[in-house]
């Protein structure tokens, strides 16, 4: 996902309810990892609303705060139907990641057949590489390279991403790759891309190949947009839409 | 940091010998927790110092330069958490480097819990299932250490076995109680609370440990009839 789902307070559930759909089973178990944000207390209780208004078995794996019940997280990664990654900083996470041994269980649950997902930051560290914010301004980052060529998230809503990430395919800096807004989505089947969906209609995905000359091509994909997911109701107090969000912590997450 | 208790957070401040000094948290441990960045507000008003933080999670909002910032402190405080998500962290961004040129450069360095651990060579942590890990962590100081000794008994034991394994001796402090060094040598131990606690832990040639308990100096003792009337 370029962004959207329930971390960013996007009312249509229907991003998060594909993920479900796509492990196939009738009470998939799903893992949340909000490694990227640092394992925020409103993440993780946003998450909880809603998947448990699902048919699933959800859970957080959180590699900052002690769970009362200690879980091993190799072990937990790898008993899961889907793995469902959060946004932040994405050289924070993969770093944070590897400490715990997290990078190559995720890995190996993907060839096991588990389903992942995320957004940002959470979306991009399955390719060979990203456009991340992490080191206060935008850089080429690389991911876990699970998946090939590189990806940008929040297309339209972080407008200073996208000319990096065109310098940095045209340079070769990153692979060709996809520049994905907030409700759009990839959706690959092992290392292909199966299809683009998107949460609503204005949901944009680029595809970005040099042009040999020094410059990029850029060619939009066909999106097709997702039926609203009927079986949630929006959680009160989920009234903001993902614009409104980010105007929100871009003016008051300051500290002084 | 701890609740209606400064004497540990005064003893960190006098000892930049300034009047007003700069200390900057690193809540890092706790993955920048907001509640965790208040307390530290709230611990370290402006009025007694010049306080800041720095988010390794949010660095589109912080200080710019996290290595100038850091040689800038008379004093840096670092929060507790998860040690080896501390780590990674730090080392993804370079500032376990700027660390020991602000330490080399004689700025304090403190914590508590992760916050402490993280200066030694070596350090036992339970976080996830299973037993207390051996963890290597900066090696500031040549010693290993464990935290919530005496609270945590499982913490004990690990690092009892740890140096009977050939980890290299170091401490054991229990909560309240603050290991205090000059370079790389233990200057005292001191605590916010009389009963607190805390030992040097070593081992001898042929693998027995020995734990000798640390004269511990209660700060409190000058104020603790003033802090009882009140």
């Amino acid at each position: 996902m370029g962004g959207g789902g329930f971390t960013m307070y996007e009312r249509t559930p229907a991003l998060d309810a594909l993920v479900l759909a796509l492990t196939g089973k009738r009470v998939p178990k799903i893992c949340f990892l909000p490694t990227a944000s640092g394992d925020p207390s409103d993440q993780v209780s946003r998450f909880h609303d809603r998947f448990s208004a699902w048919p699933c078995e959800p859970s957080i794996l959180s590699l900052f705060h002690l769970a009362r019940d200690r879980i091993d997280p190799v072990d937990h990664l790898l008993a899961q139907d889907a793995i469902y990654v959060g946004g932040g900083s994405m050289r924070n996470m993969l770093a944070v990641w590897r400490e715990h041994g997290v990078d190559e269980a995720v890995r190996a649950a993907w060839e096991s057949g588990v389903v992942l997902a995320g957004l940002s930051a959470g979306a991009m560290c399955w390719f060979q590489g990203g456009v991340s914010m992490s080191g206060g301004r935008p850089e080429a980052v690389p991911g876990l390279g699970l998946l090939p060529g590189s990806l940008s998230v929040h297309l339209d809503g972080e407008s200073e991403r996208l000319p990096v990430f065109r310098d940095a395919v045209a340079s070769r800096a990153l692979p060709a790759g996809y520049a994905a807004g907030d409700g759009a989505a990839l959706v690959f089947a092992g290392r292909e891309l199966a299809e683009c969906v998107g949460s609503h209609a204005t949901a944009r995905v680029l595809r970005l190949v040099p042009d040999g000359r020094g410059g990029v091509d850029e060619l939009e994909l066909t999106v097709r947009l997702l039926e609203p997911a009927g079986a949630s109701k929006p959680p009160p107090g989920e009234a903001l839409a993902v614009g409104e969000m980010r105007d929100l912590r871009a003016g008051g997450s300051r500290w002084r | 940091m701890e609740w209606g208790n400064p004497l540990l957070d005064d003893y960190v401040l006098s000892l930049t010998g300034v009047e007003c000094p700069r200390v900057c948290f690193l809540p890092t441990a706790s993955g920048d927790a907001d509640h965790y960045v208040v307390r530290f507000y709230r611990a370290f008003p402006a009025s007694r110092c010049a306080p800041s933080h720095i988010s390794l999670f949010r660095r589109e909002t912080g200080v710019g330069d996290p290595r100038a910032h850091l040689l800038a402190q008379d004093l840096v405080y670092v929060g507790g958490g998860s040690l080896v998500s501390l780590l990674g962290t730090w080392r993804a961004h370079g500032l376990e480097l700027a660390l020991k040129e602000a330490w080399q450069s004689g700025v304090v360095m403190c914590g508590g819990s992760a916050g402490s651990l993280c200066w030694f060579t070596h350090a036992v942590s339970s976080f996830h299932e299973g037993p207390a890990r051996r963890i290597e962590a900066l090696g500031f100081l040549p010693w290993s250490n464990a935290v919530h000794y005496n609270e945590d008994p499982g913490r004990r034991k690990a690092f009892r076995d740890a140096i009977a394994a050939g980890m290299p001796a170091g401490y054991g402090a229990g909560d309240a109680a603050a290991l205090h060094f000059v370079g790389t040598d233990l200057e005292r131990a001191v605590s916010s609370r009389p009963a607190a606690r805390a030992f040097h832990v070593s081992a001898d040639s042929r693998g027995a440990v020995r734990e000798r308990k640390l004269p511990v100096r209660y700060l409190g003792a000058v104020t603790e009839s003033k802090a009882l009337a009140a």
